[in-house]
């Protein structure tokens, strides 16, 4: 255990100062009256997967590895929609996960927003139209904002996130 | 023999069932107007799944089963569609008459059912596990999925070869380099070309550094799911080094599009001092993870799979290997010229599991500096011959099989088992001797895939 302890007092901190943490700053103020005002404090984000690939999902665990720590904005994910403010959705609403989706989606208390992740839920990925797709998902629930990118990297979900606080 | 893949395709006037064993295939032609077989389920239990699936897609009867329940198509599924017959085109469904799933239950006095999912509490992939609970102890689990059917066979149908690669690679993202070099392979027979040696080892090295990233994800999480999140910031931290690199190298965080047959540039010095620094974090990782008893309090003898059940359920993969089985697609002179030893634990739990995991990223890390190579060889493609191809790659889950029938230049039937698909199979056997609190830990100790199963 020391060894870990010495180890650990080596690596220091890993966080990053991404290249958009001046632009963080700048409008972390603005997050924070935006988030008090509407979040009361703290953006609770419900993830869905509607029949992804599994990559939409390992880029959004990765957001609480050292180097992003999403919790530090102030963005954490929770376990229940009923605890949610935001459904973030990802894969390609198939026939089977459809229903699951929107009873998800009822079951978050307004005010609540949808926001789409990766090229799936918009149907601008590689897969084509089948009898199993449901997508686009704007067809079924009301989409406030999109985070482009197959997957979209750690740093585009986080400056997606960012969009989306603006815009609302 | 063991029993490895059983999926039908539909000819002119009849179907055939092709049944995939170790070392031989079966081939079996039924009539469509009837189309009947017997059930292998009492011989190869892994091969109920595969029957259902059949029995989904295409309506074909088989006879003597003892779970006629559908499978993929779930309670919304319009009834009598078999979508992936050649007469069904339609592009949409509309939603059928709601028929309840009949859940295998125990029933009894004070006993009752809990069910979990599809949604899951964290950031995981849909999926539904129904328990039968006396108390805290499991009495029996049954494992649904399908949720995320993309109907991925039909949509491939009537591609070229090349032009189905994107989808080929996002089956299942977490495996992807693996997928990839599946369909490398079938491109390879069907054009009866030979990969140069030196885009082999790319091609290995990319698929161990997917390996290592998946492994290093899972030893973070198998800790986290048993209350030790120390463990999951320290691996998360590993593996998204090696997912830069991966991006580094291929231009892509998973590698989509990374197998190609021309030899990109790699900075070998780089490479080299990163896969150092990371051998000697994996062994603080180790020695720091191994003199802890409460971790290994909660990991010892939970969710054990005896070898007999792993056998006869035909396990593969990492599940396989912690409970004894010696297989690994990667056990033949490439691989082993380069350091290749395959690795193994008896004891078939959740520790099992977790060391297997961990012995083979010391394994890849070796591997991928012997892989280590500064080439520009280039392949040019000749032209794809019509037939029937199939290949086989060790994923960071097991063994992946894929099938491909080319007709006049386009794909005819796209089949690709994943090795999810037989070890979901095998999880509910994992369940007898513990409470419903370890389930989490369990699960993500064999860490499926959810995608590539469902298709």
């Amino acid at each position: 255990m020391i060894k870990f302890w010495n180890k650990r007092l080596e690596l220091g901190v890993l966080t990053e100062n991404l290249e958009l943490d001046n632009e963080l700053k700048a409008i972390q103020k603005e997050i924070k009256d935006q988030v008090k005002k509407k979040f009361a404090g703290s953006l609770a984000i419900r993830m869905v997967d509607s029949g992804s690939c599994n990559a939409c999902e390992a880029e959004c665990n990765a957001l609480a590895n050292p180097y992003y720590d999403l919790e530090r904005l102030g963005i954490y994910f929770v376990a229940s929609p009923r605890h949610a403010d935001v459904m973030l959705l990802s894969g390609i609403m198939t026939f089977n996960m459809t229903p699951h989706v929107k009873e998800a989606y009822a079951q978050i208390p307004a005010p609540k927003w949808v926001i789409t992740m990766g090229d799936c839920p918009a149907m601008e990925g590689v897969f084509e139209k089948t009898y199993a797709i449901k997508a686009p998902a704007k067809d079924h629930l009301p989409v406030a904002h999109h985070i482009k990118g197959c997957p979209p990297s750690p740093k585009e979900i986080i400056e997606g996130l960012l969009e989306f606080l603006r815009k609302i | 023999m063991r029993f490895i893949a059983r999926y039908a395709k539909e000819l002119e006037s009849r179907f055939e069932i092709v049944t995939v064993y170790e070392d031989a295939i079966d081939k079996e032609l039924i009539a469509k107007d009837t189309p009947v077989i017997q059930t292998l389920a009492k011989k190869y239990p892994a091969a109920i799944w595969f029957e259902r699936k059949m029995q989904d897609d295409f309506g074909i009867i088989i006879e003597d089963a003892f779970d006629k329940r559908p499978l993929v198509h779930q309670e919304r599924f319009p009834k009598d569609t078999h979508p992936l017959r050649k007469d069904f085109v339609k592009k949409s469904l509309q939603e059928g008459n709601y028929v309840p799933y009949k859940y295998e239950a125990i029933k009894g006095d004070g006993i009752f059912q809990v069910a979990v999912g599809p949604i899951h509490a964290g950031i995981i992939e849909p999926g539904h596990f129904q328990f039968s609970q006396a108390g805290e102890d499991m009495l029996h689990l049954e494992v649904r999925h399908f949720y995320k059917n993309r109907g991925i066979e039909k949509m491939l149908e009537g591609k070229k070869l090349l032009e189905a690669k994107p989808i080929i690679e996002r089956i299942s993202g977490n495996e992807s380099i693996a997928y990839q070099i599946c369909w490398r392979d079938i491109v390879l027979q069907a054009t009866q070309q030979k990969l140069p040696l030196a885009l082999q080892k790319r091609h290995a090295f990319l698929l161990e550094l997917e390996r290592i990233i998946h492994h290093l994800t899972d030893l973070g999480f198998i800790p986290n799911d048993a209350g030790f999140g120390a463990a999951l910031a320290y691996a998360s931290k590993l593996s998204e080094d090696a997912r830069r690199k991966m991006q580094e190298i291929t231009g892509h965080r998973f590698g989509f599009g990374a197998i190609g047959f021309a030899n990109g540039f790699m900075d070998i010095a780089s490479i080299s001092e990163w896969l150092k620094e990371l051998r000697e974090s994996v062994v603080a990782f180790e020695e720091w993870i191994m003199d802890i008893p409460s971790l290994w309090d909660r990991f010892d003898t939970t969710g054990i799979l005896s070898l007999k059940k792993a056998l006869k359920y035909s396990s593969v993969g990492v599940v396989a290997r912690a409970s004894g089985v010696t297989i690994d697609r990667r056990i033949n002179p490439f691989y082993l010229e380069h350091g290749f030893v395959m690795a193994s634990e008896v004891s078939g739990d959740a520790s099992a599991r977790f060391k297997v995991r961990l012995e083979e990223v010391y394994n890849s890390i070796l591997m991928m500096e012997n892989f280590l190579e500064e080439d520009d060889t280039q392949l040019s493609l000749s032209n794809l011959q019509d037939g029937e191809y199939s290949s086989f790659c060790e994923s960071s889950i097991g063994e992946l099989f894929m099938t491909v029938d080319i007709k006049d230049g386009i794909i005819e039937r796209f089949f690709v088992r994943d090795p999810s698909f037989v070890n979901w199979q095998a999880v509910h056997l994992m369940m007898r001797k513990d409470i419903i609190a370890d389930f989490p830990l369990i699960n993500k100790s064999c860490d499926l895939s959810y995608a590539g199963n469902d298709l």
